[in-house]
């Protein structure tokens, strides 16, 4: 999915403050692109995603996701939503968890997964009967990625997904998804506060200075997956985005 | 031997102690029976008169369960009302409030006057008693939904009703059986209540009769059943609750 983001503004208001979370932000993704958003807290990271899936509306500007509104592909179930919280359902079990997320798609659609493929893929055949509560963390976030994969949509919107899980299963977890991710090949924004992740994962990197927020670094990461930091390419590539979140810092600095 | 099983045994030491203290100084103090009277004695009135009690617990239960299922029914299907047409909870909440503040024992009398002596009155009077917890509780579990989850439902394109059905309604069963445990000893109380002002047969006949011949045994006994009543639904709705909301950790209940 092409996604062309203009004139984008967005101001958190109530009757007493108001908070430009986004300000006047362009930049266009090409489809199957894997683009990480990074940036310190409150740069609008969050809130650019939130507009993407039509989860808010924009103050001003315009996203267009392959010549469309957010709204029109959110009901032609073209997006797929993922958080920090694996949000699964505690009464479902895991089968049913997946089987749920399809059961919203259009009779029309048939999906090219079954649940039961979907959960194999996420290592979780095994687990397909058990219960969230009995999951561990990284269970819990891989069921919440198979039901991303179930959806079979051509945009994913992740924020932060492995950002709570500790540090073994989060690399686990971002290799396997470059695996999840290949054969479909979605267009995914990714929010991330870690460095070496987007440099692992992203094919772009944008990056955001806060309050309010705007980009001020949009890095291409032209390097074969998987990728390793002995590469010199890896290392040149994080300094500029070193400087380039530097140059963030000083911002929130000098204000 | 494991938690559950463990904390049994401390209640029904606690019990024992409490009813073997009540039991010396009603002794050793030689308290009179018109004043109080010992556990034994109340036992051996129960163990007396089984036919009578039985008789009378069966009306009382029956108009409690009666009366707990339409509060039940009523302050559900009202919650689902209102989580549905958002704009009338302040009026329907004014409204309920205004009904609780009402001292239930003022209207007891008033409804005897208007429908008699029979079951009717008591069933009335129990399902306003614990329609009340049901509505607030219910209430607030359909409201409380996780935004992560109603974020997820919005991502699916999901309806408002199957939002309801699938989000919803199953994050409000906890509070739910939350609301039983407090309305079911509350039907109870109900019951009684209705009857004491006036009542043909019922637990609450019993004790408003040996009350006023002063025959305190007779009244203990009603009170004892009620108690091992009160006590036995609310085991039994927390039971059911681990059988149905058996995701939640089991630290919290009872």
């Amino acid at each position: 999915m092409n996604i062309q983001v203009e004139a984008l503004t967005h101001i958190f208001a109530n009757s007493r403050v108001q908070r430009t979370a986004l300000a006047e932000i362009n930049f266009g993704v090409k489809s199957g692109q894997f683009v990480a958003l990074i940036g310190p807290s409150g740069c609008g990271k969050s809130t650019l995603l939130r507009l993407a899936g039509d989860l808010l509306h924009p103050t001003r500007g315009t996203i267009t996701l392959d010549g469309r509104k957010p709204p029109e592909m959110r009901a032609a179930h073209e997006i797929a939503w993922m958080a920090q919280s694996p949000a699964l359902l505690p009464w479902l079990d895991a089968r049913q968890n997946v089987a749920l997320a399809q059961r919203f798609m259009p009779v029309n659609r048939h999906p090219r997964l079954t649940v039961d493929q979907v959960l194999e893929r996420v290592g979780l055949s095994d687990a397909a009967g058990a219960f969230p509560f009995t999951l561990s963390g990284g269970m819990q976030q891989r069921l919440a990625l198979a039901r991303l994969l179930a959806l079979e949509a051509s945009l994913w919107l992740m924020d932060e997904p492995f950002a709570a899980l500790d540090e073994i299963s989060r690399e686990r977890l971002t290799t396997e998804l470059l695996d999840l991710w290949q054969p479909f090949h979605p267009t995914v924004l990714w929010v991330t506060h870690n460095i070496y992740e987007a440099l692992r994962l992203a094919d772009r990197i944008l990056v955001f200075s806060p309050s309010p927020g705007r980009i001020v670094g949009d890095l291409a990461i032209d390097l074969p997956r998987p990728r390793s930091e002995a590469n010199p390419r890896f290392q040149q590539i994080l300094a500029a985005l070193r400087t380039a979140l530097g140059s963030t810092a000083n911002a929130q600095v000098a204000q | 031997m494991n938690g559950k099983r463990k904390s049994g045994w401390v209640a029904l030491t606690i019990v024992l102690i409490f009813l073997g203290g009540w039991e010396a100084a009603v002794r050793i103090f030689d308290v009179p029976v018109y004043i109080l009277p010992s556990p034994s004695r109340t036992f051996e009135t129960l163990a007396a008169n089984p036919q009578m009690y039985l008789q009378a617990s069966a009306l009382t239960l029956g108009e409690s369960l009666a009366g707990l299922l339409i509060g039940v029914l009523t302050g559900g299907l009202l919650a689902v009302l209102l989580t549905l047409l958002p704009g009338l909870e302040g009026g329907v909440m004014t409204l309920a409030i205004l009904m609780k503040s009402t001292p239930l024992v003022a209207i007891a009398p008033l409804l005897t006057i208007w429908l008699g002596f029979g079951v009717v009155p008591k069933i009335v009077i129990t399902a306003l008693m614990t329609f009340f917890p049901v509505l607030v509780n219910v209430l607030s579990g359909l409201q409380h939904v996780e935004p992560a989850l109603t974020d997820l439902f919005h991502s699916w394109n999901a309806s408002r009703w199957e939002v309801f059905r699938h989000l919803r309604l199953p994050t409000a069963l906890p509070f739910l059986f939350a609301a039983l445990k407090i309305s079911a000893p509350l039907a109870l109380i109900g019951a009684v209540v209705a009857e004491w002002t006036g009542a043909s047969g019922g637990l609450g006949r019993t004790m408003w009769l040996a009350y006023t011949n002063l025959n305190l045994p007779y009244l203990f006994a009603a009170i004892f059943i009620l108690a091992a009543g009160g006590m036995t639904l609310f085991r039994l709705l927390g039971w059911l609750e681990r059988k149905v909301v058996f995701w939640l950790p089991d630290s919290r209940e009872s």
